[in-house]
């Protein structure tokens, strides 16, 4: 049975690797397919293990690595862009020259043959020219397979996702120690990024984001629905004594994600800053919102189950202690927000449809917001266990408490 | 707020078209000099119009990132790798309306208009009906789109049943394809952050440091300016004697006499700017990177002065109504095996077209003035080593048509000579 000690050790990659595989060849078998291609990077990441550049969007998209796992093969097929990223153990014969989606996709298609039913993750209008729209083979969606197969995570990948949120936290004091009226975001950026590569992350997901709250939502930014506006990315803004700032980062750690939330105070020096006791209050709110849902939290429980911890600790006129346009809770792997998603408008059906099971991993995100003094929001990962949960995370609340 | 639609306004060359010292910053000045952003988004606005109207699509659906940013001008969150597909702006030609998906205004310019927002759904089926309810979709006979999941396709199908759905990514990439000159004003401020980078991982070189401590050396030194979108994580790979160029870090640990690659590459406003240096990893006390002892290094800088030839072949070639074909000729006509790597790429707001590069890659691509691109080459022997370069460049940039190189930084212990001390 998975205790905390089990996550505290290295991953075992190559084994890691032979895991995600075979439940991508489970997944196959369950949705009868007789294939998946595959040019998402987290999808190509999950079931190849090939390593890329991390790069912006563009980049990413244009010098992609693509897979096709053929059901019963042992290996996958890898068009790879960063040959060096390819995990010793794949055979010579599933190695092929790099390929490019945006711009065509014919050596992928001669690999998939025909008259066969394959998954399908995402296409480019060049794809659709020369593979897709020629109906030679049957495309499906794949995301039913990969959502399935990514769901629970072996002992490796939350020892990675561990991992990540280590070197996560371990950054944070440095940067909690310049917090400062005049010091800038992009200050706070330039610190965090220098001290988790020193710390060991293999790269960076999400511009990290300082953002300061205004005290009510009309005091904007507008949006659309009303409800807080957040996160919005960083700038050159300068701090200011009294700010309130949302922290929330993203590293990864072989390819997999952290997710770093907290809520600090800016104050002159000397410092510290000392929360006011409405902000206490909404810190107490947050805190009894995350034991209420992690009382919950093992295997069975539902989604449903979770929100309705949420709330339940709150006056029953309170507002919803989440984001209106995100969650109460999300996963994280190689996506730093994946299934289950709980919370969400897909609705309180689709959250009752979620069943926790063992080697989910939860991030909790719940928000106090109470308007015209502002809020607070911090994260928690656990891991669902055989019997309860485990944590992830495990950082102090400063300035709020230990 | 409805938008303004004129003429394309499309970059014309003027050869010394007046760059002034003070250009290359990012605060805005008082005075209203730099990049007048405004001015830059009608421009795009109104190419992607007139790309819409070429390729007879009534409204265009967009994912690509990229492809958003450029034609919105919003300021988004900057995410790592690809994300999946998803409609994040849909444009429609009958009104000239650009609708974003975005939950709040914040980094949206305000000749979007709040009222041609829509939000974020976890529901495919929401997201699918908020497209079909921006005015001109459900009557739209042709779609483009410049990405599709199979989901999407047949939510997308049964909101827009008398649509068909056609290519439109190629109609973004010509619209993208010649630069303004604020689009070159925003590039030549990305090199600019690109070789404080460089310049601060250059002087963090030295026995001990890990190959990923430089990417983070990178990311603040551009933050310092006040920037942390990095284009990518930088390339800072030590090329060993195998000749084989790495471009993933690790976390190999650097040593005296190390050669290693150096590629960065920041975004301004979204605009790409990169450049590679080959450098040598100096002993850490203090005195200079002298190289590899006795022959190795000589033989180094035997593979520098060639990469210094077949480069500038390769940069004196890329002019306008040259050929990917004739730039991978002029590689190989001095001598040097063609890299695997390609050879150039478009650069703008992001990689773009044309990829040129080995197996025939991109040779029916022509180049024309206004195109910037990132120019790479790789000279490598096995038992020797790597030498390894990138600039961006402007085509057309300079008087008889030659390229105006955007990036500028020297190449240390490599073109010092000095090489084998």
């Amino acid at each position: 049975m998975l205790a905390a000690a089990d996550v505290q050790d290295g991953p075992d990659l190559a084994r890691m690797r032979r895991d995600r595989y075979a439940r991508v060849q489970a997944q196959l078998t369950t949705h009868d397919l007789d294939g998946l291609l595959l040019i998402g990077g987290s999808n190509v990441e999950y079931a190849t293990g090939a390593r890329v550049l991390t790069a912006d969007a563009g980049r990413a998209a244009m010098f992609r690595t693509v897979a096709y796992v053929a059901r019963d093969d042992p290996f996958p097929h890898v068009f790879a862009a960063y040959p060096e990223g390819l995990p010793a153990e794949l055979p010579a014969d599933h190695i092929h020259p790099v390929v490019y989606p945006e711009l065509g996709i014919r050596p992928v298609g001669e690999i998939i043959g025909r008259e066969k039913s394959v998954g399908l993750d995402e296409y480019t209008p060049a794809m659709w020219r020369e593979l897709v729209g020629s109906r030679l083979v049957d495309f499906v969606d794949a995301s039913p397979v990969m959502s399935a197969a990514r769901l629970c995570k072996t002992v490796d990948e939350l020892r990675c996702i561990r991992m990540a949120q280590h070197v996560n936290e371990q950054a944070m004091p440095d940067v909690e120690a310049v917090l400062r009226p005049g010091v800038r975001q992009t200050d706070l950026s330039g610190l965090f990024l220098r001290r988790i590569f020193e710390l060991g992350a293999t790269g960076n997901a999400v511009d990290p984001i300082w953002q300061v709250m205004p005290d009510r939502i009309s005091d904007g930014p507008w949006t659309v629905h009303g409800d807080v506006a957040f996160p919005t990315a960083t700038t050159d803004a300068m701090l200011r004594d009294g700010d309130v700032v949302w922290v929330d980062t993203g590293i990864t750690f072989c390819g997999y994600a952290s997710d770093f939330g907290r809520t600090w105070l800016v104050c002159a020096p000397p410092g510290p800053p000392r929360p006011t006791g409405a902000q206490l209050d909404q810190f107490a709110r947050w805190r009894a919102v995350v034991e209420a849902v992690l009382d919950t939290v093992k295997p069975g429980a539902t989604g449903g189950d979770l929100t309705r911890a949420a709330r339940s600790v709150l006056p029953a006129d309170a507002r919803t202690p989440w984001l209106e346009h995100f969650y109460l809770v999300h996963g994280v792997g190689v996506d730093s927000a994946e299934m289950p998603l709980i919370g969400t408008d897909l609705g309180s059906a689709f959250d009752e449809s979620i069943v926790l099971a063992p080697g989910m991993v939860l991030v909790l995100e719940p928000v106090i917001w109470d308007d015209g003094a502002s809020g607070y929001r911090s994260e928690e990962i656990v891991a669902v266990t055989d019997s309860g949960w485990i944590p992830l995370s495990d950082h102090p609340y400063w300035p709020f408490g230990s | 707020m409805d938008p303004v639609v004129g003429p394309p306004v499309l970059a014309v060359r003027v050869v010394g078209s007046g760059v002034s010292g003070s250009s290359v910053g990012v605060a805005a000045l008082e005075e209203g000099s730099r990049v007048d952003f405004a001015r830059l988004r009608s421009s795009r606005h109104s190419r992607c119009l007139v790309a819409m109207e070429e390729a007879g699509l009534d409204v265009l659906i967009l994912g690509r990132p990229g492809n958003i940013h450029w034609v919105s001008g919003a300021r988004s969150l900057w995410t790592a790798g690809v994300r999946a597909f998803g409609p994040g702006a849909v444009v429609v030609r009958s009104t000239g309306a650009i609708h974003l998906l975005s939950v709040w205004d914040e980094g949206v310019p305000a000749s979007i208009g709040r009222e041609r927002l829509y939000g974020l759904s976890w529901n495919p089926v929401t997201l699918a009906s908020s497209v079909a309810a921006i005015p001109g979709v459900a009557e739209a006979a042709t779609i483009g789109t410049d990405a599709m999941s199979p989901l999407f396709a047949s939510l997308l199908a049964a909101v827009a049943p008398r649509a068909r759905l056609v290519d439109g990514a190629v109609p973004m990439w010509a619209a993208r394809r010649i630069k303004s000159d604020d689009e070159v004003a925003c590039l030549r401020i990305a090199c600019a952050l690109t070789e404080a980078g460089l310049d601060a991982m250059v002087s963090a070189l030295r026995p001990g440091v890990r190959e990923r401590e430089l990417i983070g050396v990178f990311d603040e030194r551009i933050a310092s300016l006040g920037v942390t979108t990095p284009a990518l994580e930088g390339v800072c790979c030590v090329a060993g004697a195998d000749g084989q160029l790495r471009q993933v870090p690790g976390d190999r640990t650097l040593a005296a006499g190390d050669v290693i690659v150096l590629s960065p590459g920041a975004l301004y406003a979204g605009y790409e700017g990169g450049l590679g240096r080959t450098w040598i990893v100096g002993p850490g006390d203090g005195g200079e990177a002298g190289g590899g002892e006795g022959g190795e290094g000589r033989g180094l800088a035997d593979l520098y002065r060639r990469w210094r030839v077949a480069f500038d072949r390769l940069l004196g070639t890329c002019r306008p109504e040259e050929t990917g074909a004739n730039l991978v000729g002029a590689w190989t006509s001095t001598g040097e095996r063609l890299p695997s790597i390609p050879l150039i790429h478009g650069v703008g707001v992001g990689v773009e077209p044309p990829v040129v590069g080995p197996a025939r890659l991109g040779e029916d691509a022509v180049l024309a003035a206004g195109m910037v691109l990132s120019v790479q080459g790789l000279v490598s022997e096995p038992g020797v080593g790597t030498v390894f370069g990138r600039e961006t460049i402007l085509v057309g940039g300079m008087a008889g048509d030659q390229a105006e190189v955007l990036t500028r930084f020297g190449w240390g212990p490599l073109a010092a000579g000095g090489v084998g001390g």
